[in-house]
C-alpha cells in the first residue's frame, strides 16, 4: 500500500511532459529508486500517457523491473547497454512474441539468457553484441529461422559453433568480430560480413550458392593463407570492403572486386609496389583510405588516371610529398581530401626556373567538388595557403601549424562557403583576427592552442560574428540560438568540457586517445559532463580526433 | 510549549527542524521511532537523525506533516510538490511510512 505522500509525488511527477522534463535526468535518484516505486512510477506514465519510446529507453537503464509493461504489439525493442537488463528482465521481454527485432548487446544478460530468447519465433533480427553467447546458447537459438541479422561480436562462439549458423537460411548481416572462429561455412543469403580481429583460414567454403556479398569488414583480421580463405568468395557484387589494420600482404584478390565503392586499406603492408591491384578496382571507387600505409607520391601517382569517380581519399600518416598533390588533382569528382601528418609543404622547387618554386595547392584548384581539405600537422606555410583563396566550393578546412599566421587568415576570407575552419597551434594575433573578414556561412572557427590571442579579442569576434561558434581555451561561446531548444546538443557538451578544461590548463592530447563517444553512450556522456571525469575529456575532441572516429567506426559499423 | 511535546529532526547535513510531536506522528516510522517500548535515544531525547534525507527534502517532509493535519481535519487546500523534488522525496516517504 503506497503513502499519501507517495502517492502525491507520483502524482506530481507525471503532471505534465515538463515535469517528467524536470526529474528525468537525476540519475543517482532514479539508480536508488526501489522496485515498486519505479512500477508505480512507470504505471503512472503510463496512464497518463506520458511514456514515449526514448523515455522507456532511458529509464531501462535504471529499473531492472518492468513486469507491468504490456506491450503486445511491440516490434522492436533495442535495449543495448542497459546493464539493468539481466535474465529476469528477459524473462518478461520474451512475453513479447510479436517481437521482430531485438537488440541486448553489452546488457547484463548471461547464457542462460541468451538461451531464452529461442521463444521469439518472429526474431528477424538480433543483436548479441559483447554477450556471452557460446556453441551451446547459438546451438539453441537455431529455431529462430527467420533471422536475416545476427550480431554475436566479443562471443565465445567457435568454428563448432559457426557451424550451426547455417541452419539460418535467411542470414543477410552477420557479425563474428572479436571472436575465435577461423572457418566459416557457405552462408548462401550473406550479405554483409563483420570478421574484425579474427584469424580467418576460410570463409563461406561448402556446397549451396555462393552469397551475393556487398560489404566485408576484415579490420585487424589475420590471414594464415589469404588466398586459399578468400577462394571461394563471390566479389562481383562487393562494394565495401574494410582491411584496415589486417594482415594482407598480397591483394591478388584486389583485381576481382570490381564493384567496390568504398576501400579501406589503411595501417595495411600497402605500399607503391602493391598499389596497381588498387589501381585495377579504381573505376568504381568513391572512398578510398590509404591512411598510415607506405604509398608515397609515387604510388599515388600509379592510382592518378584510374580514379575517376574518387569522391573521399584519405593520405594522412604517409610519406607523400608535394608531388603527389599534382597527381590527386587529377581525380576530378574528389571531395574530401585527408592529407594530414605527410610531408606535403605547399610548394615544389624546380632548379634553374624562374620562379625556382611554384605552390603546389594550385593544381587542386581544378577540383570543382572539393569541399573539404585536411592539411593539419603538414609543414605547409602562409605562401602556401595563397591559392586556396580561390577555392569556390572549400566548406571545411582543418590546419594544425606552429609557422601559419595572420596572412594565411587573410587569404581564407574570400571563401565564399567556408563553413568550418580550424587552425590549430598558429601564432594568430589579435589584429589578425580582428581584420578577419570570414563569409557568412562560417558556423565553427576552432582556434585551440593559438597562444597568442586574447579573450577580449575572441569576444569582440564572437560579437562581431554572432553565428559563429568559436573555440579556443580561453573562451566557450556558442552562436545564438534562436530555437533555444532544452535538450543539451553535442555543441553545448563541449562548451561544457572547454569550461572545465580551461580551469585545467592546457591539457595536451595522446596519439593513443580514444574518441569517448566510441566508450560512452549518450547518456552516459550526458552525465559524465557533471562528474570529474569530464576533465579527462580533451578539450577539441572534435576535429582532432575525427580521423580517429573514422578509422574505428568502420570497425564498430 | 512544553519541550515533550517538541522533536527535532535532524537532516543528513545537520540542519535541525523542531516541530510539533504530534506532526512528526504522521509519520507511521517517526511514531514507532518515539514511542517503542525500551531506551531508543530517539525517544528519550527526542531527537530523530536522517542521514539519508537532504534538508530540502526534510523541511518539504515537515511541510506536509502540518499540511495533512490541517487536510485531516477538514481544510481542503493542495500540497505543492515541485517535479525536481519528487523523486527524492517520493523515497523520504516510502521510507518513513508517511
Amino acid at each position: 500500500m503506497e503513502s499519501e505522500l507517495v502517492r502525491l509525488c507520483i502524482e506530481a511527477a507525471c503532471e505534465n511532459r515538463e515535469s517528467v522534463e524536470k526529474w528525468r535526468r537525476q540519475r543517482r535518484s532514479l539508480e536508488r529508486l526501489p522496485s515498486h516505486l519505479a512500477d508505480a512510477l512507470l504505471r503512472r506514465l503510463i496512464h497518463r500517457r506520458l511514456l514515449f519510446p526514448s523515455l522507456l529507453e532511458y529509464l531501462f537503464h535504471f529499473f531492472s523491473s518492468f513486469k507491468i509493461l504490456r506491450m503486445t504489439n511491440l516490434k522492436e525493442l533495442d535495449l543495448s547497454r542497459c546493464m539493468k537488463v539481466t535474465d529476469a528482465g528477459i524473462r518478461h521481454i520474451i512475453s513479447i512474441s510479436t517481437l521482430e527485432k531485438l537488440y541486448v548487446s553489452e546488457t547484463g544478460l548471461t547464457t542462460n539468457g541468451v538461451t531464452l530468447i529461442s521463444s521469439l519465433k518472429n526474431l528477424s533480427l538480433l543483436d548479441l553484441g559483447g554477450l556471452p553467447v557460446t556453441d551451446q546458447a547459438l546451438s539453441s537459438l537455431q529455431v529462430l529461422t527467420e533471422l536475416q541479422y545476427l550480431d554475436i561480436w566479443g562471443s565465445e562462439v567457435s568454428n563448432k559453433g559457426a557451424a550451426v549458423l547455417q541452419k539460418f537460411s535467411k542470414l543477410s548481416f552477420l557479425n563474428l568480430s572479436w571472436t575465435n572462429v577461423t572457418k566459416l561455412p557457405n552462408l548462401p543469403s550473406l550479405e554483409c560480413l563483420h570478421m574484425s580481429n579474427c584469424t580467418i583460414s576460410s570463409l563461406l567454403e561448402g556446397d549451396g550458392g555462393k552469397p551475393p556479398l556487398k560489404k566485408l569488414i576484415f579490420s585487424g583480421a589475420k590471414f594464415e593463407n589469404e588466398a586459399k580463405a578468400l577462394m571461394h568468395i563471390e566479389t562481383s557484387f562487393l562494394s565495401f570492403l574494410d582491411a584496415s589494420n589486417s594482415s594482407l600482404q598480397r591483394f591478388c584478390f584486389l583485381p576481382n572486386m570490381e564493384a567496390l565503392k568504398h576501400l579501406d586499406l589503411s595501417s595495411s603492408i600497402m605500399g607503391d609496389d602493391l598499389v596497381k591491384h588498387v589501381a585495377c578496382v579504381g573505376a568504381n571507387l568513391r572512398n578510398l583510405n590509404l591512411s598510415k600505409t607506405r604509398v608515397s607520391s609515387v604510388g599515388v601517382g600509379i592510382l592518378a588516371g584510374h580514379l575517376p569517380n574518387l569522391e573521399i581519399l584519405s593520405l594522412s600518416y604517409t610519406p607523400i610529398d608535394d608531388v603527389a598533390v599534382s597527381y590527386i588533382s587529377k581525380m576530378p569528382l574528389l571531395r574530401v581530401i585527408v592529407l594530414s601528418n605527410t610531408n606535403v609543404k605547399g610548394f615544389i622547387h624546380q632548379k634553374g626556373a624562374e620562379p625556382d618554386f611554384f605552390l603546389s595547392l594550385k593544381a587542386l584548384e581544378s577540383l570543382n567538388h572539393l569541399e573539404r581539405l585536411n592539411l593539419e600537422q603538414t609543414s605547409v606555410s602562409d605562401a602556401a595557403l595563397k591559392p586556396l583563396s580561390s577555392f569556390q566550393e572549400l566548406r571545411d578546412l582543418s590546419l594544425r601549424s606552429a609557422s601559419l599566421t595572420d596572412v594565411s587568415l587573410h587569404y581564407l576570407s574570400s571563401l565564399p562557403k567556408l563553413t568550418n575552419l580550424s587552425i590549430h597551434d598558429a601564432v594568430l594575433s589579435n589584429s589578425g583576427l580582428n581584420l578577419f573578414n570570414p563569409s557568412a556561412t562560417l558556423k565553427k572557427l576552432d582556434l585551440c592552442g593559438c597562444w597568442l590571442l586574447t579573450e577580449d579579442a575572441i569576444l569582440s569576434f564572437c560579437k562581431k560574428y554572432p553565428q559563429t561558434e568559436v573555440r579556443h581555451e580561453l573562451v566557450h561561446i556558442l552562436p545564438s540560438n534562436p530555437n533555444g531548444s532544452n535538450s543539451p546538443s553535442p555543441s553545448r557538451l563541449t562548451s561544457r568540457t572547454l569550461l572545465v578544461n580551461q580551469k585545467q590548463g592546457n591539457i595536451s592530447i595522446s596519439s593513443s586517445f580514444v574518441d569517448q563517444r566510441l566508450k560512452y553512450n549518450r547518456e552516459e556522456l550526458l552525465a559524465l559532463q557533471y562528474s570529474s571525469f569530464s576533465l579527462a575529456i580533451p578539450l577539441d575532441r572534435g576535429s582532432t580526433t575525427s580521423q580517429l572516429l573514422m578509422n574505428q567506426s568502420s570497425s564498430m559499423s | 510549549m512544553r519541550k515533550e511535546d517538541m522533536v527535532k529532526l535532524i537532516s543528513a547535513e545537520g540542519f535541525e527542524f523542531v516541530i510539533d510531536k504530534d506532526a512528526a506522528m504522521v509519520s507511521q516510522t517517526i511514531n514507532n521511532m518515539l514511542t517503542s517500548p525500551g531506551s531508543f535515544a530517539e525517544t528519550q531525547h527526542g531527537e530523530v537523525t536522517f542521514p539519508e534525507i537532504s534538508t530540502t527534502i526534510l523541511e518539504k517532509i515537515c511541510k506536509y506533516f502540518y499540511w495533512h493535519l490541517q487536510f485531516a481535519s477538514g481544510k481542503e487546500t493542495e500540497f505543492p510538490i515541485e517535479p525536481e523534488l519528487t523523486l527524492e522525496l517520493m523515497m523520504a516517504a516510502n521510507y518513513l511510512h508517511t
